[in-house]
């Protein structure tokens, strides 16, 4: 029988994760393997391998990589060069003059990746309302374009200001140095058609800077994969895909794309178990992300950075992201006195390498995993299904040390170390939502990742969140199946400054819309002939002299009356919810109209997978744990084992070859009919 | 020391959530504020204050320039109210002499109970955009008595028993030029006291009384704890630094700023006696302001990076005699308060920064250069306004060149409005933003980092300038033979007329056409510039920071103009002959 299977790749530090799916012969692979830095391509091609499933047996291929993020991060792209109005050469180096790192007075910015010998200004100028003030001189975007393609450029970005409102001038230049010149050029209005000119221009430079790199890596990979590359989709941030060659040409799209996946993922699983609003929840090793998701529409926005922090600002990254908070709160945080005695928990962490001590591979600060191999919450033996032998000894060892400074016993250092993390944890809960109008409580704790199951239920505790799902996937390789569940998707963001009170407001959301989806139906023309399914139109809108805006819905097809009315009530409700007040009798305005065209794909249901079957025995062992301050005698299940309808108060641990659970008291563990594991707090 | 035998790990987490109740309350007034002075610029600052309302516990400010005024309000409840401070009350004062740094910067003060007891006061400052005063907006460069500058609130009860104090409500306003944009933040402020006031009331619910003031005291002793620590690093001894003020706004005299710090093991003691009497133009420090600016500098030398508290500023001493520039009695006008206040923050700095390299750089551009540029839009009757800070260099380290286009040090995550966000919504032509190369930097082993000139071009008939730049006449400092670095000015060009240079203008007429250029300068230089990393200037030169001239003649480098490259004979020459 012909096999097709879909199989979603998922790149991240330490692991490259297959997750392959057949659909006609319901069979589910995956396979993790250590990733290959140097050549990353060989560790997909591995994987693919391992996985036993032959170049024509696949459909489809879903990639998330971390080449474009590392490139940044690593600052190993290539050399851009950049043409911009006269007046504003040095927009990269200015950027918004902010000191983020407010009390440190040797701050340096991010320096730019366009040094200012290779950022070159020519006659040109767009007016805010889109005429041509000064029309583009094609002499001097000769001449200047040859000065940087002599100086070695690789590539060349096009920066104009208000090209966000009339790019004609962008488009000129950018026909001149094509025609002339043979390296890529990026136009900063193909990229992001928003205002302010140093966030368009820094997306805009970070998309030229990654592009042959980028470029590189997937006709590698995909020379390697398969002949026909209409089988080959990348993963992008907003939560789609596009196909390799639209990657290609915008491979800042692609930033976040493995993190999304997740939060894809968890949506699916929302899905199935007919939950509509819910916190997704990835634990990883060193940090821990949260993404907050209302009616299963993830909140994209296109206000992100890279490498911001709390003291960088980063670089802005104009591009549509799923919106997700990440703290420095992780599996191997690491637990540290202080100078004056106290004790902490991370942000620094032991990462993959060395690991936590307890892992032998010559760690020697206590770790988090280290705090709960001693509680006995971590199996002490050994983790990932026997693949990874645990020395409980040595992590004794470095805990006994945190406990000596500190003067308690073992165990109550263990125990507070993990009661610390586990606040942090919940900090990034309180982020997504109390910090931004929501109550947590009205919310379905989806977690996964290494420590993500870990977490959950010491954070439902805290947060008194009713319902925890750990999913059936294996929560380690959850994200490479999170690309299974994405559909292509393409965004077209323009900014418009348009007041909702005008006398020709619905004339004019009318006509925007439909250029909008004109654009979006164009890029899936370009990408091989098929139309969108679905076509979403959403609304940046503000009161009018305010600067906040919220995104707000909008009803698609021919707009009336009536749409403007709804569209405002939903404005006010959003604005109320966000900022605790609204303005009814105020005048709104929309800064940016959104279109996202979808073409939806067959998804991999949940239901389709076979149910466990109950021949063996879940119940492990017995086991010793300290939780509560004392120890208790805790049983401990193989969840892989727990057939559906299976049910358990805690206190109990739960299993698997990739993640454990702690079930805590007044919390009921159950597994649904997908086999996934949803844990409860038990109202006495 | 408290003696307690809670759990080592229970008191972090008390000690964090105290620490989250202030971010708390950072994020709620800044998410529900009306007006863009708090959620954009965050000209605001929040924290708890101890029970005896005398020691910051933690805060949450917005700028650097609010590092640590809440505890003088706090302390002014405490003495004027005594016992009548009851739950439910909250305190509005504004009053730069006693707790403040000038009118529109407005201070709300809620006391915490928990049952009977008082665990502490939730205080929040911030600015107001209108108070009232002699124009709109209120602060300005022109006032000569604090009476123009606003209406004055001296700590009185804004709420009783949890419901606002009509009487007061009604007061404001009548007071202010914006009353539904001040109520509506004003709302928001206390609303964001509450939620500070709910957190540490869930952290006692949690976790009992005694364990969360027992953690309050160890926030205050551990931030004590850790300042001495860190003070056996810094050098110990007497420093002295001299400046100048470049003048007032009302006469041009300079007025002189002078500090003497002493370092010892356990005190850091900061003395400005000797600096110039208060001014007659709006410059003025308020002594809390004064305390903030030095705090600043204390923070910056000693951990940038740690939560500070009233523990914390402890060891931190401040002598500023009544009736100087550095502590002015009323009626001394403070509207422009900043420019003395950095100045108190700068020539503490200058003390130091050839002690502390690895914390402190060379001077920088030091003034704020607030610019309003407004007026009616004729051509759609909308009226508009830019009011904004201008970036400008900052000084080199021993082991870095200096940053370039950043706000200055009273100003933190403040971000420099985009042109394109201007030219939409004004009608203005933004006809260049850009580095400063053209006046240079301080020079030195490590040149100073760049200023930014603005261009402003008008697009209506008519619109009002004010400008308010600071060290101008007398430009910032370089270290150990860097240069100094270059001043601060704006020219307005008028159509059919010479340019005009100002420095402190208020309410100035410019016309269409019209070009409003604001400057900053560059930051001081490290070191002598004959001893930089010739490729260091070759790179300078081939990026346009420096000419091919200013190589040769100040830092002694031949760079050939055709190949680009050191001559490197002709550098040994040269730089032996300068």
């Amino acid at each position: 029988m012909d096999s097709s299977y879909r199989v979603g790749i998922d790149i991240g530090g330490a692991f490259t994760d297959l997750v392959a799916y057949d659909s006609t012969t319901k069979d589910l692979r995956w396979v993790k393997v250590e990733s290959t830095p140097r050549e990353l391509s060989m560790g997909v091609v591995d994987c693919i391998k391992r996985s036993g499933i032959a170049q024509p047996e696949m459909e489809q291929i879903i990639h998330g990589q971390t080449v474009v993020i590392n490139t940044i991060i690593e600052r190993k792209g290539v050399n851009v060069g950049l043409l911009t109005t006269r007046g504003h050469r040095d927009v990269l180096e200015i950027q918004r003059a902010n000191r983020r790192d407010m009390y440190n007075f040797k701050y340096k910015k991010p320096e730019s990746i366009v040094p200012r010998h290779l950022r070159i200004e020519v006659d040109e100028r767009i007016m805010a309302d889109g005429t041509v003030l000064k029309e583009i001189s094609g002499e001097q975007v000769e001449e200047a374009s040859k000065r940087l393609v002599e100086k070695g450029v690789d590539a060349i970005c096009v920066s104009f200001l208000n090209s966000y409102v009339n790019p004609e001038n962008e488009r000129k230049a950018g026909e001149i140095i094509r025609s002339r010149h043979n390296v890529p050029v990026v136009l900063s209005h193909e990229v992001t058609r928003e205002w302010r000119e140093y966030e368009r221009f820094s997306t805009a430079a970070l998309n030229a800077y990654v592009l042959p790199i980028l470029d590189r890596y997937l006709s590698r990979l995909q020379s390697s994969l398969t002949k026909d590359p209409r089988k080959c989709m990348a993963m992008t941030s907003d939560g789609g895909m596009v196909s390799f060659d639209f990657a290609r040409r915008f491979p800042i799209y692609t930033v976040e794309s493995g993190p999304v996946a997740g939060v894809i993922g968890a949506l699916g699983v929302a899905e199935a178990v007919g939950e509509k609003d819910i916190i997704a929840l990835d634990g990883g090793s060193t940090t821990t992300k949260a993404s907050l998701v209302e009616g299963l529409n993830p909140e994209v926005t296109t206000e992100y950075y890279v490498e911001r922090d709390r003291f960088r600002p980063g670089f802005p990254v104009m591009v549509p992201v799923v919106r997700t908070v990440e703290i420095g709160n992780g599996g191997t945080s690491i637990a540290w006195i202080d100078e004056v005695g106290r004790v902490r928990v991370g942000p620094k962490a032991a990462g993959a390498d060395p690991g936590p001590v307890c892992y032998g591979k010559g760690g020697d600060q206590p770790t988090l995993t280290d705090a709960y191999v001693v509680t006995g919450m971590l199996n002490p033996d050994y983790l990932l299904g026997g693949e990874l032998p645990i020395h409980r000894d040595l992590a004794v060892k470095a805990i006994n040390g945190v406990a000596a400074e500190l003067d308690t016993s073992l165990e109550e250092a263990a125990e507070g170390i993990i009661k610390l993390a586990n606040e942090n944890a919940a900090y990034a809960i309180d982020l997504v939502s109390v910090q931004r109008g929501y109550d947590p409580r009205d919310f379905t704790l989806i977690a996964y990742g290494g420590s993500g199951p870990m977490f959950a239920p010491f954070i439902a505790e805290e947060l008194e969140i009713g319902k925890i799902v750990v999913p059936v996937i294996p929560p380690g390789v959850f994200s490479a199946w999170g690309m299974l569940n994405t559909d292509v998707r393409h965004n077209s963001i323009h900014t418009h400054i348009t007041r909702l009170d005008a006398p020709d407001a619905l004339e004019t959301l009318s006509r925007i819309y439909k250029d909008l989806e004109d654009e979006v139906t164009g890029m899936f023309r370009s990408e091989g002939g098929e139309s969108p399914t679905a076509i979403e139109r959403y609304a940046d809108i503000r009161y009018y002299g305010q600067e906040h805006t919220v995104k707000v819905y909008v009803p698609s097809g021919a707009l009336s009356a009536p749409d403007l009315q709804t569209i405002l009530e939903s404005f006010h409700a959003t604005h109320e919810r966000e900022y605790e007040f609204k303005l009814p009798g105020d005048p709104a305005e929309i800064v940016n109209f959104h279109v996202v065209g979808i073409r939806r794909v067959q998804k991999l249901s949940l239901g389709e997978l076979p149910e466990p079957s109950g021949s063996q025995d879940p119940l492990l062992t017995d086991r010793s744990v300290y939780i509560n301050g004392g120890y208790e005698e805790l049983p401990v299940y193989d969840r892989t084992l727990l057939t559906v309808g299976f049910s358990l108060e805690g206190p109990a641990i739960l299993e698997d070859p990739t993640a454990t659970i702690i079930v805590l008291t007044g919390q009921k563990a159950s597994v649904d009919r997908f086999g996934n594991t949803v844990i409860r707090s038990v109202v006495r | 020391m408290t003696v307690n035998s809670t759990s080592p790990f229970t008191l972090e987490i008390i000690k964090n959530g105290l620490i989250v109740a202030s971010e708390e309350m950072f994020y709620s007034w800044g998410r529900t504020a009306k007006s863009p002075v708090i959620y954009e610029v965050l000209d605001y600052a929040v924290g708890l204050i101890d029970a005896e309302g005398k020691n910051l516990v933690t805060q949450a400010p917005g700028i650097p320039g609010f590092t640590g005024v809440l505890d003088f309000a706090a302390g002014e409840v405490v003495e004027m109210w005594g016992d009548d401070i009851r739950a439910g009350d909250v305190f509005v004062s504004n009053v730069p002499y006693q707790s403040g740094t000038h009118l529109n910067d407005v201070t709300l003060i809620m006391p915490i109970f928990n049952g009977g007891r008082r665990l502490g006061f939730a205080v929040a400052k911030g600015h107001w955009s209108e108070v009232g005063g002699m124009h709109f907006g209120s602060w300005t460069s022109d006032s000569t008595e604090i009476y123009q500058e606003g209406i004055q609130f001296p700590c009185v009860k804004l709420y009783v028993g949890g419901e606002p104090n009509r009487s007061i409500v009604e007061m404001i306003r009548y007071n202010s030029r914006m009353p539904d944009f001040v109520l509506g933040d004003m709302y928001a402020q206390v609303a964001s006291l509450k939620v500070a006031g709910r957190r540490v009331n869930w952290l006692v619910d949690k976790y009992g009384l005694e364990t969360v003031l027992d953690a309050m005291d160890r926030l205050l002793e551990d931030g004590e704890k850790y300042a001495r620590l860190k003070m056996r690093d810094l050098p110990k001894g007497t420093f002295t630094a001299e400046d100048w003020i470049d003048d007032d706004g009302i006469t041009d005299d300079p007025i002189p700023v002078k500090v003497e710090v002493k370092i010892t093991d356990d005190e850091f003691l900061v003395d400005f006696t000797g600096s110039g009497k208060q001014a007659a133009g709006s410059i003025n420090s308020a002594y809390p302001s004064t305390v903030s600016g030095v705090r600043e500098t204390y923070m910056a030398m000693i951990d940038p990076y740690t939560h500070p508290n009233g523990g914390f500023f402890a060891p931190l001493k401040i002598i500023a005699p009544e009736g100087t520039v550095f502590n002015p009695q009323r009626p001394a006008p403070t509207s422009t308060f900043w420019e003395g206040m950095s100045h108190a923050a700068d020539i503490v700095w200058k003390a130091l920064a050839h002690v502390s390299p690895e914390r402190l750089s060379a001077g920088h551009f030091l003034s704020i250069e607030a610019t309003i540029l407004g007026g009616v839009d004729d051509r759609t009757g909308t009226p508009f306004a830019i009011v904004e800070p201008q970036p400008g260099g900052w000084g080199a380290g021993y082991d870095m060149d200096g940053e370039s286009a950043l706000v200055a040090c009273g100003d933190g995550e403040t971000y420099i409005a985009s042109s394109e966000v201007y030219e939409r919504r004004t009608p203005i032509l933004v006809e260049r933003y850009a580095l400063n190369t053209g006046d240079g930097t301080g020079h030195g082993t490590h040149r100073g980092g760049f200023g930014a000139v603005r261009n402003y071009r008008l697009l209506c008939s008519e619109a009002s300038f004010t400008v308010s730049a600071g060290r101008s006449k007398f430009p910032c400092w370089g270290v150990d033979g860097g240069m100094k670095g270059t001043p601060n000015y704006a020219v307005v060009y008028r159509q059919g007329e010479d340019p005009m240079r100002v420095l402190k203008v208020a309410a100035l007429k410019v016309r269409k056409g019209d070009v409003v250029s604001l400057v900053t300068g560059g930051g001081g230089g490290w070191g002598d510039p004959l001893k930089r990393d010739p490729e260091l200037v070759l790179g300078d030169v081939v990026n346009g920071y420096v000419t091919a001239e200013v190589a040769r003649e100040v830092y002694g480098v031949e760079i050939n103009k055709e190949t680009m490259e050191i001559d490197a004979k002709a550098t040994r020459d040269l730089r032996r002959r300068l």
